[in-house]
């Protein structure tokens, strides 16, 4: 066991003939050799018994997210496969790197990673916490949702096959009846964090904002103010709701599905920043996206709609949306509308060999994007909806499957100079550092 | 009752037997048995106690829920089944746990906030006086930020990240409708969920069946009813002859009054089978046995046997 005065232990030795033995740039390795010196160690001091550079060899980096940095790894000492290891860095304190407690949101990810185990959730391999990081060792996933949009624009547009995003979105939706039925809340889907690996399974993962959400022990007001990256927000946290529920998680489903054949972000508003006095704004250019292609929410059909704080502004919004783009017949209201442009400018029906989602496609989506959370389609249902089962088609669980074309790997760089600055954990992003899709908005507050 | 509870970390890997436990624990005891023997420490019960007094104490200094002072307990009794307890300074130990409670119960303390509480009630006039620095005093609890953030390291490395604890106040709500239960008997009940922190019970036993003890033990230990005795004989009875209780529910015509009623439904939805009733009983016991040893807790000595071992190993 080794207790606090136990003395470092002699695999950094080794450990560090491996390090000098690989033929990565110095910077790559220096993000995980930062003070990891044991002589240094005082006595008196926390040791971690596993270290992650006896295990993994690190071949570069992926991105860096709000709370760290993440690489690309490869197992040793005969543990096979390749591994994606989310570092968190903690606080610095003038020059010394000091341990200042883990920030709720690495709790939080850590924990629930730890319970969750299925197949369609990102699998944590394990948690090593050394030298003032956390490092968390998850399997490798090769794409992400962002990433295969991305693929379908360049060089020029051409669809998601219908059948892939039928794969894609009922193991979304499976992943995320596992979380609800686990009483966790997801919280911040989008592309980026849906991974999908070479086997084209789909595997939800960043649980940096997850949260169990059993009550009434666990109130959901306190902590985090902002939730969700504002594309993917839900009208009632729009408007103002303390009150959220899974149906949030669903609303980001329904925006993911819409993206998926259009190849870009459906409500795509800008987000009115937090600004000093701590009010949270009203968040009005992305509430009006929504009412461009839904129209104005009634109380007719959300009859809670009137509860919420931000109800009186509703009226500052422009009933039809006159930056909708006319559909052949000049007429420009509403999902449907939305739905069948979409379709045909993406070239569903031309293009035979995408298939297309039809009639059914544009049911479920009308359902996950219903205005009232109380009314729309939860994790359960959505699976049951005859968009999955009409036409006695059967879901693949490869969401490639069929598919000739290949998708690119994912980047990796080896550039990776500002390791030492740029990763502090309160350090806010400004834009994904996966480039293409700039000016994706980011969110999370640290807390 | 609690699905996922079944499928959680906690089921797999922090639930013990009795003989499991006794079996860790010796372990520990052996890896320095002159230590173990030059430093006597109370009753683990007692000692518990005096944990969670400490920390009711520091919670009180926060806004803190109960729950997690509930999960720095477990926390507290998780870590100390991995490593020796007169490897550590407990107060450390009680002021990582309870800060990381916090943050996994979803009531974040900021970190100086916790150091400095906990500073302020363990070095206060209760065990030495107070002063603004107190590296250099002979402290229980030379605490900074950085210690206790180291030590948060350690104990989340001891716990291997596994932070979510399934508690019984959750299945003692679900059952209040289910059991007609009044609201002292909830209280009651709740309480005594308070109080099996105390114990190993956390480590041997789902929170479900833990949840149904502290309901049987408070509609059998209100006192409207026999007592102590009546409860063990009940208990007795029931954990040799389910069926016969089944019967007795329906049949006893004897006790008219509500709080029977009450319990005779409570045994009838036992009998129902859905909880084990031996672990039911096994529980109400230990629990009983627990007010038992609390009579002879004295703080002073808990404190004093905690500071001499402390001094020993230089802790202090
Ligand atoms: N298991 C994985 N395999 C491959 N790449 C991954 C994996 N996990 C994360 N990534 C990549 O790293 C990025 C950031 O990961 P993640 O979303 O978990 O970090 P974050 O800091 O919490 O997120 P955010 O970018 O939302 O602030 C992902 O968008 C993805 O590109
Ligand atoms: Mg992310």
């Amino acid at each position: 066991m080794s207790g606090p005065n136990n003395p470092p232990s002699a695999a950094a030795t080794a450990r560090l003939s491996v390090a000098q033995g690989s033929s990565l740039k110095r910077s790559v390795q220096a993000a995980f050799d930062e003070s990891s010196d044991p002589k240094k160690m005082p006595a008196n001091s926390y040791t971690s018994k596993v270290r992650v550079l006896d295990k993994y060899k690190v071949i570069g980096f992926i991105s860096s997210g709000t709370y760290g940095r993440v690489y690309k790894a490869v197992g040793l000492n005969g543990q096979s496969g390749e591994f994606a290891i989310k570092k968190f860095k903690p606080d610095k304190e003038g020059e010394m790197i000091q341990y200042t407690g883990i920030s709720q949101s690495a709790c939080r990810e850590m924990a629930l990673c730890s319970e969750l185990s299925h197949p369609n959730v990102i699998n944590l391999v394990e948690i090593i916490l050394e030298d003032k990081c956390i490092f968390m060792v998850f399997e490798y996933a090769e794409h992400d949702l962002l990433q295969i949009i991305q693929h379908h624009t360049q060089p020029t547009r051409h669809p998601i096959p219908a059948s892939a995003i039928k794969s894609i979105l009922f193991q979304l939706l499976n992943g995320l009846y596992y979380l609800h039925s686990s009483w966790v809340l997801h919280r911040d889907l989008k592309p980026a964090n849906i991974m999908v690996t070479s086997r084209g399974e789909v595997r939800i993962g960043d649980l940096g904002l997850a949260r169990l959400f059993y009550k009434p022990l666990h109130s959901l007001f306190n902590g985090d103010k902002v939730v969700v990256t504002i594309w993917y927000r839900a009208p009632e946290l729009l408007l103002g709701s303390k009150h959220y529920t899974p149906a949030v998680d669903l609303w980001a489903v329904g925006c993911i599905f819409a993206e998926l054949l259009s190849l870009r972000p459906i409500f795509k508003g800008e987000e009115a920043k937090l600004d000093n006095k701590k009010t949270v704004p009203f968040q009005r250019s992305q509430m009006q996206k929504i009412v461009d292609v839904l129209g104005l929410p009634t109380v007719e059909k959300w009859p809670n709609l009137v509860h919420h704080v931000d109800y009186g502004n509703l009226g500052h919004l422009t009933p039809l949306g006159p930056r909708l783009p006319p559909s052949e017949n000049g007429r420009c209201a509403g999902l449907e509308a939305w739905y069948w442009n979409t379709l045909r400018t993406s070239n569903y029906e031309a293009n035979l060999n995408a298939g297309t989602p039809g009639p059914q496609g544009l049911d479920l989506l009308s359902k996950l994007l219903e205005w009232d959370p109380a009314k729309r389609l939860t994790a359960e249902d959505a699976l049951q909806h005859p968009y999955f089962s009409a036409n006695g088609d059967k879901v693949s669980a490869n969401c490639f499957e069929g598919m000739s074309a290949q998708y690119p790997h994912r980047r990796v760089s080896q550039d990776d100079n500002d390791i030492r600055t740029s990763s502090l954990p309160g350090t806010k992003r400004n834009g994904l550092p996966d480039d293409t899709f700039a000016g994706r908005p980011t969110k999370r507050l640290k807390d | 009752m609690a699905a996922d509870f079944w499928a959680s970390t906690q089921r797999r890997y922090w639930q013990f037997s009795k003989e499991q436990l006794a079996e860790l624990r010796d372990k520990l005891d052996n890896e320095d048995k002159t230590l173990v023997q030059q430093c006597p420490l109370p009753d683990r019960r007692l000692l518990s106690h005096f944990f969670n007094t400490q920390l009711v104490k520091l919670g009180k200094r926060m806004p803190i829920r109960q729950q997690a002072i509930a999960t720095a307990q477990v926390y507290i009794r998780r870590f100390y089944i991995k490593v020796p307890i007169r490897q550590t300074n407990p107060y450390i130990v009680m002021a990582t746990a309870l800060y990381l409670a916090c943050k996994m119960e979803e009531s974040p303390q900021h970190i100086r906030v916790v150091v400095g509480e906990a500073s302020a009630v363990w070095s206060g006039s209760e065990h030495l006086p107070t002063k603004p620095s107190f590296a250099d005093q002979q402290d229980v609890i030379p605490l900074d930020v950085s210690k206790l953030g180291e030590f948060e390291f350690y104990l989340i490395s001891e716990m291997n990240s596994q932070l979510i604890v399934h508690h019984p106040y959750r299945t003692l709500q679900e059952l209040q409708s289910t059991l007609n239960l009044a609201p002292d008997e909830i209280s009651l009940a709740w309480s005594v969920i308070n109080d099996h922190y105390m114990t190993d019970l956390p480590l041997l036993n789902p929170p479900h069946v833990i949840a149904v003890s502290a309901i049987f033990l408070a509609l059998t230990l209100k006192p409207t009813q026999g007592g102590l005795q009546a409860t063990i004989a009940t208990a007795a009875a029931l954990s040799n002859t389910p069926q016969l209780s089944k019967n007795t529910s329906s049949a006893d015509n004897r006790a008219p009054d509500m709080t029977s009623n009450k319990v005779q439904n409570f045994v009838a939805w036992l009998a129902e089978g859905e909880v084990d009733i031996k672990a039911v009983v096994d529980c109400s016991q230990e629990i009983i046995s627990l007010y038992e040893v609390l009579e002879q807790y004295k703080e002073t000595t808990c404190k004093e046997q905690i500071a001499a071992c402390m001094k020993k190993r230089g802790l202090v």
